[in-house]
C-alpha cells in the first residue's frame, strides 16, 4: 500500500492543531494585556466557539482526505472516516435546524465512527511509536463517554485532562509519523 | 523537523492552557446588548496587572472596531460608591491594587462576611462622542472581593471558602451600538461648578436617604493639552427595610369582603441576583448577589378580625442598602467652552444582609410599602421622570367573581392554583396566586451566564448542553480545539445552587366574595425583586381599560 499519500494528512493534522493552539495562546494572553485588539482576536466564549467550528471544519476536510486516500489505495476501511464526516455533518446540520434529539443520535454515531477512525489510523501507521500513541489515544477516546455518563459533571476535570492527554498523543503521533514518512520520501 | 516542532508547540500550549498558566475563561456574563464580561483564571502575566480591563468597541452595521471613549469606573461599596478610575482611550486598566479600589475592597472586608457569600460589582460608564452626538452606556461588572484579595496575594480567613480557581483578570467588552442606542445631543453650556443638593436627604418612614458618594481618595484627573472630560455623579443612598413582597388591601375589600382570609408566602433558596436598572437602558446586569434562604409563611389574616382598615402586610429585609446614581458628563475644550454630553440614571442594590435577615410587618400608611406607593413615587418621578408604580407595572391579574352560578375564579396571566387545606377543623379550598418563581417571572437572572453567551455556534452548544448529553459534540470539538472545553465548563450550572422559588398569596373566601387581585412588579424601578399583590373589591389596581393576557384570553380556574 502506498501509505505515503497519508503524509499530508499527518502534516495537516499537526498544522491544524498548531494553528488553533497559536490562536489560543496569542488570543488568551493578548486579551488581558492593556493594548487595543481587533474584536476577532479577543478570547471570548463566542470567538472560541467560532474558532472551534473553523478547526472542526478543517479536521473534517482532513478526515475526508484520509478516507479517500485509503479507499483509492483499495483499503475499504477508508469508508469509516468518510462515514464519520458525513454523520458529523448531518448531526451539525440537524442541530442548526434545532432538531436536538435526532442530532444527538447522529452525533453519537459520528463519535463511534471517530473511535473507528482512530482505530483505522492506528492500523495504517508505519512506526511503532506512533502506532502505540494512536492506540492509547483510541482507548482514552473510547473511555471518555462511559466515564462521563457514570460520573456525571463531578468528573468533568478528569475528563478534561483525559481529553488533553488524548489530544497530545494524537498530535505527537501524527508528528512522528509525518516525520518518518517525510524522511523516507 | 518543522512538523515535530509545531507539534511540540501545540502540546505545550495545550498543557499550559489546561493548568491555567495562560488566561483561561472560567465564567462569562452577557449584559444585554451593551457588553460582555469575561473572567479569566491565569498565572501572573508580565505587564498585565490583575484587575479590571475595560475595552470599548463601536458597533456600526456589521463593523466592530475598538474606539476611543471616556471610560469612568466606580466601585460599589456596602454603603455607597467610590470613584476609582477614568480615562479617554479604547482601553482602561484598573488594577485591583489601585488605591481607590482598595479603599472599596476594605469597606467590604470590614463587614466580616466570608467572601464566598456574596458578589458585589463595579459601575462603569462609557461616554462616546461623535460629532454633535454622544452616547453614555452604564454597565455593572459583577465580581467577588475575594478574587482581588487572592490575586494580590492577601490571605485572610474570609478568603478560605472561595473555590479553587478564581479569576485574575476581569475583561469587559463594552459595545457602543450606534445603530440601536439613542444618542444625546451635545450642547454648549456654561459650567457653574456647583452640584445642586437634591433636597431629599433625611429620614422617611424608617428609611434613611443619604449622600452615598463615598469620600474616598479621588482618582487622578485626566488633563490633556486641549480638552478634558468632566464627570459628575450624585449618589442617593437608601438604607432601611427592603420589601420582598407585599399584599395591600383597599377600603372596598374591608367593607365588602368580610371573612376573606389570606396569607403571604415566599419560598426561595439559592443565589439571588439584584440587577441594576437604568432609565434609558433597562436591565444593566447584576449589582449584588448573595445566597438567600427564605421559607416564609405569614399567619392567616382574616378581613374583619385581624384586619379592619386598609393597609399592607409585607415581608422585608432589614438593613439593606440601595442607591440611585445620577451621572452627567461635560466636555471642556480649551477656550472653546463646555459642552453637555448627556446624563443617565442607574438604580442599584449595594448590599443586602446575608441569609435569613427578614421580618414580617403591617403597614398602615407609614411603612415602606406606603413609601413605595407614595414617597418613592415622588422620588422616582424626580429622578426617573416616571412614577414608580402605574398600571403598566401590573403583570398578572386574577379575580373571584360571585355569579348566579356560584363563585368563579378567572385569571389573566396566572398561574393560579388551588389546594385543599384544613383550617380550624374545616376543609377549605385554598386558592393560591403564585408568581412563577422570582427569577423566571421577573428575569432577575437574565444577566447570568448560559443563555446568551455568543453567536450561533454557541447557541448550538448551549442547546445541546442543556439537553444534558452534550458529550459527543463537546468531546469532538475538544478533540480539535481544547479551548472548547473551557466553554463546556462555563455551561455547567453550579451544582451547589438549588433554586426553588415560589411566592404566593393564599386566598380562602366566603360565598359572595368579589375580589380583584392585581400583581405588581416593582422590580424595574429599583432593581429589587419586589412585587406585591393588591386586593380590590370592584376593579383592578389603576382601573385599567385593557389587559394583555397570556394567550390573549382570560382563563377560568374554578
Amino acid at each position: 500500500m502506498n501509505v505515503k499519500s497519508l503524509f499530508w494528512f499527518y502534516v495537516g493534522f499537526v498544522f491544524a492543531s498548531f494553528a488553533s493552539s497559536l490562536w489560543l495562546l496569542l488570543s488568551s494572553v493578548l486579551t488581558v494585556m492593556p493594548m487595543p485588539l481587533p474584536y476577532w482576536l479577543l478570547y471570548t466564549p463566542g470567538n472560541i466557539a467560532t474558532a472551534g467550528i473553523i478547526v472542526t471544519a478543517l479536521m473534517l476536510a482532513l478526515y475526508t482526505y484520509l478516507g479517500i486516500a485509503l479507499v483509492l489505495n483499495k483499503m475499504n476501511r477508508g469508508f469509516i472516516p468518510i462515514t464519520m464526516v458525513i454523520a458529523f455533518t448531518i448531526g451539525i446540520t440537524l442541530l442548526l435546524v434545532r432538531q436536538a434529539i435526532p442530532a444527538l443520535v447522529i452525533l453519537v454515531i459520528a463519535y463511534v465512527m471517530l473511535i473507528g477512525t482512530y482505530i483505522v489510523i492506528t492500523s495504517v501507521t508505519t512506526s511503532r511509536t506512533s502506532k502505540a500513541l494512536w492506540g492509547v489515544a483510541t482507548i482514552i477516546l473510547a473511555l471518555i463517554p462511559p466515564i462521563l455518563i457514570g460520573g456525571g459533571l463531578a468528573v468533568i476535570n478528569y475528563i478534561r485532562y483525559m481529553a488533553i492527554t488524548e489530544q497530545t498523543m494524537a498530535i505527537t503521533a501524527s508528528a512522528v509519523e509525518a516525520w518518518r514518512l517525510g524522511v523516507e520520501q | 523537523m518543522v512538523v515535530l516542532a509545531l507539534a511540540i508547540v501545540s502540546v505545550v500550549v495545550l498543557v499550559a492552557n489546561s493548568i491555567y498558566a495562560v488566561p483561561s475563561p472560567i465564567s462569562s456574563v452577557r449584559i444585554g446588548g451593551f457588553g460582555e464580561v469575561d473572567y479569566y483564571a491565569s498565572q501572573p502575566i508580565l505587564n498585565a496587572p490583575p484587575g479590571l480591563l475595560v475595552r470599548v468597541y463601536l458597533i456600526n452595521g456589521s463593523s466592530v472596531k475598538p474606539v476611543n471613549a471616556f471610560i469612568d469606573v466606580y466601585a460599589n461599596a456596602p454603603n455607597g460608591i467610590v470613584h476609582v478610575a477614568m480615562g479617554y482611550s479604547s482601553i482602561l486598566i484598573v488594577p485591583f491594587n489601585s488605591t481607590n479600589w482598595l479603599y472599596a475592597l476594605g469597606k467590604w472586608a470590614s463587614l466580616g462576611i466570608p467572601f464566598s457569600g456574596y458578589n458585589t460589582s463595579m459601575l462603569v460608564f462609557i461616554t462616546y462622542m461623535h460629532g454633535n452626538e454622544s452616547w453614555i452606556v452604564p454597565l455593572l461588572i459583577p465580581y467577588n472581593v475575594g478574587w482581588a484579595y487572592r490575586a494580590l496575594g492577601k490571605s485572610t480567613p474570609l478568603t478560605a471558602t472561595l473555590s479553587a480557581a478564581t479569576p485574575r483578570y476581569i475583561v469587559v467588552n463594552a459595545y457602543i451600538n450606534v445603530n440601536e442606542l439613542r444618542p444625546n445631543k451635545v450642547v454648549p453650556v456654561r459650567l457653574n461648578g456647583t452640584v445642586t443638593d437634591p433636597q431629599v436627604f433625611g429620614t422617611y418612614n424608617g428609611y434613611t436617604v443619604y449622600n452615598c458618594s463615598l469620600s474616598g481618595p479621588e482618582p487622578p484627573s485626566i488633563y490633556t493639552t486641549s480638552y478634558v472630560f468632566q464627570p459628575t455623579s450624585t449618589c442617593l443612598g437608601f438604607n432601611g427595610s427592603l420589601p420582598i413582597a407585599w399584599a395591600t388591601w383597599s377600603n372596598g375589600v374591608i367593607q365588602s369582603d368580610q371573612g376573606l382570609q389570606f396569607e403571604l408566602n415566599i419560598y426561595f433558596s439559592g443565589t439571588i441576583n439584584w440587577d441594576a436598572m437604568s432609565t434609558d437602558y433597562g436591565d444593566l446586569g447584576t449589582s449584588y448577589s448573595a445566597n438567600e434562604n427564605w421559607i416564609l409563611s405569614s399567619p392567616t389574616y382574616t378581613i374583619g378580625s385581624q384586619i379592619t382598615q386598609p393597609g399592607s402586610v409585607y415581608w422585608y429585609y432589614g438593613g439593606a442598602t440601595w442607591a440611585i446614581v445620577n451621572y452627567t458628563v461635560w466636555y471642556v475644550e480649551g477656550t472653546m467652552g463646555a459642552y453637555y454630553m448627556g446624563t443617565t440614571t442607574v438604580s442599584e442594590v449595594l448590599y443586602v444582609p446575608p441569609n435569613d435577615a427578614y421580618g414580617n410587618a403591617y403597614d398602615y400608611g407609614n411603612g415602606p410599602i406606603s413609601m413605595f406607593y407614595n414617597g418613592s413615587i415622588t422620588l422616582s418621578e424626580q429622578y426617573f421622570g416616571y412614577p414608580a408604580l402605574n398600571a403598566s407595572t401590573v403583570v398578572d391579574y386574577a379575580a373571584f367573581e360571585y355569579t348566579p352560578y356560584g363563585e368563579e375564579l378567572w385569571e389573566c396571566n396566572g398561574p393560579v392554583g388551588n389546594t385543599s387545606t384544613v383550617f380550624g377543623g374545616v376543609q377549605y379550598t385554598l386558592y393560591t396566586v403564585t408568581l412563577g418563581g422570582v427569577n423566571t417571572a421577573y428575569g432577575l437572572s437574565s444577566a447570568e451566564l448560559g443563555t446568551e453567551l455568543g453567536g450561533l455556534a454557541f447557541d448550538v452548544l448551549v442547546e445541546v448542553a442543556t439537553e444534558g448529553e452534550a458529550t459527543p459534540l463537546i468531546e469532538f470539538l475538544n478533540n480539535v480545539g481544547s479551548a472548547i472545553f473551557d466553554i463546556a465548563g462555563l455551561l455547567i450550572p453550579p451544582s451547589t445552587s438549588t433554586t426553588v422559588t415560589e411566592t404566593s398569596l393564599g386566598i380562602n373566601f366566603t360565598t359572595g366574595t368579589n375580589l380583584y387581585i392585581s400583581v405588581i412588579n416593582a422590580s424595574a424601578v429599583y432593581g429589587l425583586p419586589t412585587f406585591g399583590f393588591i386586593l380590590n373589591a370592584t376593579n383592578y389596581y389603576g382601573i385599567p381599560s385593557s389587559f394583555t393576557c397570556k394567550y390573549n384570553q382570560w382563563v377560568q380556574i374554578g
